[in-house]
């Protein structure tokens, strides 16, 4: 007959094995601490201590269950653990930023107080950023009990640039979030109005711009996250690449300059409250259009000739 | 000694205790009973290792096992299968070699850097 401490020490330890082969564990086991408690008690140690000795050596009897089945002590092993990592911190960087945006502006639309705003909206983006941190972990944990293959495999196209040339992960994380907000922010600009003066709301680009004008920029923001994303698949700028995000430079270029040359990007109703009122007189409302128009053009042409260094730096390597 | 001392010495003597099993269970023989021999013949394991590995081996198919219950308490006797003893064969000739390869490193004379 087992004593208590033996027999507590057994139900641990067979808890989590299938039920076909906990008598099997527990009777060998079972011998095991007798054949070894009675060696010691031979040896002249009390009967109770020897045991306590015997069941002290065997440890935890959680690891040796886990070991009887065969089942890992850790939640993600090294198979999956990198997997798991690179895929937690991109998701983390897309998608919490993107539910704070979505939430502001839901906010915003139905005219939320600035401070409900700033909590909800930080409140949502924490809590996504939970969910995605658990999920994954969820789904890596399992994989790791069920030897799935995630079926990504290393090979030598992978390795960074030498020389980072801006084809990194940042880049288009960055690229997505930002046409986002940016795409984000031209829709409440039409559909709320950006700007507050005098207790009245107004949208700072001219309204009549919406929908055609407004959507044919969002496009051109959407192409421009595509060619990101591309590019950070191909893990490097080519020629071709380069040609594309010239032609998309140049859209954007001839998309502002049209509307800041027929002096319609702005809302007029924006420029008489804003700047007339306030003693601005129209040859100044013109040199701020031509400091506008210069530094789309600039921003733009710097774009297109980072594109084609990038290009040319790559291939060198 | 060190900590990074043992683990080096624990990593070279993975592997060996499954060999050792397989080849003193060519003759049957239980947990507890293995676990003195092993220990005799300088194979110190805890019973904790000892215990799931034969269960594992069983599972592959290099060990059989059978109860006998003859004795005042039951005892699961193990048994070296054919196939363990292949692997056991497999396992002793690259011992062997390993042993002549660590040999050569200290008794051949250095590599003639000159030739």
């Amino acid at each position: 007959m087992n004593t208590e401490l033996t027999e507590r020490y057994l139900q641990a330890a067979i808890a989590g094995l299938p039920t076909s082969t906990q008598d099997d564990v527990r009777t060998e086991l079972t011998a095991l601490i007798m054949d070894a408690t009675e060696d010691r008690t031979e040896q002249g140690v009390d009967p109770v201590e020897a045991e306590r000795a015997v069941l002290t050596e065997l440890g935890d009897p959680a690891i040796l269950a886990a070991e009887y089945a065969d089942r890992p002590l850790q939640l993600i092993g090294p198979r999956f653990y990198l997997t798991w990592k690179r895929l937690l911190i991109l998701l983390l960087w897309i998608v919490p930023p993107v539910a704070l945006v979505g939430v502001a502006i839901s906010q915003a639309l139905v005219g939320a107080p600035m401070g409900a705003l700033i909590g909800e909206s930080l409140g949502v983006a924490l809590s996504t950023a939970v969910h995605v941190a658990f999920w994954v972990t969820v789904v890596f944990a399992a994989l790791e009990r069920t030897g799935a293959q995630t079926g990504v495999e290393w090979d030598v196209d992978q390795l960074p640039e030498l020389q980072s040339s801006g084809t990194t992960r940042t880049d288009t994380i960055a690229s997505v979030v930002l046409a986002g907000v940016f795409s984000a922010a031209l829709i409440w600009d039409q559909l709320r109005g950006a700007v507050r003066l005098e207790g009245e709301s107004l949208s700072l680009l001219n309204p009549e711009l919406w929908p055609t004008w407004i959507l044919a920029l969002v496009a051109l923001l959407v192409l421009e996250v595509a060619l990101a994303v591309v590019v950070l698949i191909r893990g490097r700028w080519t020629g071709m690449l380069a040609a594309l995000n010239t032609a998309l430079a140049v859209a954007f270029i001839s998309w502002a300059l049209t509307l800041i040359g027929r002096g319609e990007l702005i809302n007029p109703e924006f420029i008489d409250l804003a700047l007339h009122a306030n003693g601005v007189d129209e040859p100044t409302v013109r040199i701020i259009a031509v400091i506008l128009a210069v530094a789309v053009v600039a921003s733009s042409m710097w774009d297109i000739v980072d594109g084609w260094l990038k290009a040319r730096r790559d291939r060198r390597h | 000694m060190s900590d990074s001392h043992d683990l080096h010495l624990q990593e070279l003597r993975r592997g060996t205790v499954v060999l050792a099993c397989l080849q003193l269970l060519r003759t049957p023989g239980y947990g507890y009973g293995l676990l003195e021999d092993l220990e005799r013949h300088g194979f110190a394991t805890d019973a904790n290792t000892l215990y799931p590995l034969l269960r594992r081996l069983e599972k592959q198919g290099f060990l059989t096992s059978e109860w006998n219950t003859e004795e005042a308490r039951p005892r699961k006797f193990y048994r070296t299968s054919d196939e363990g003893e292949r692997l056991a064969d497999t396992l002793t000739t690259d011992w062997r070699a390993l042993t002549g390869a660590i040999t050569s490193l200290t008794t051949e004379s250095p590599r003639a850097e000159e030739s």
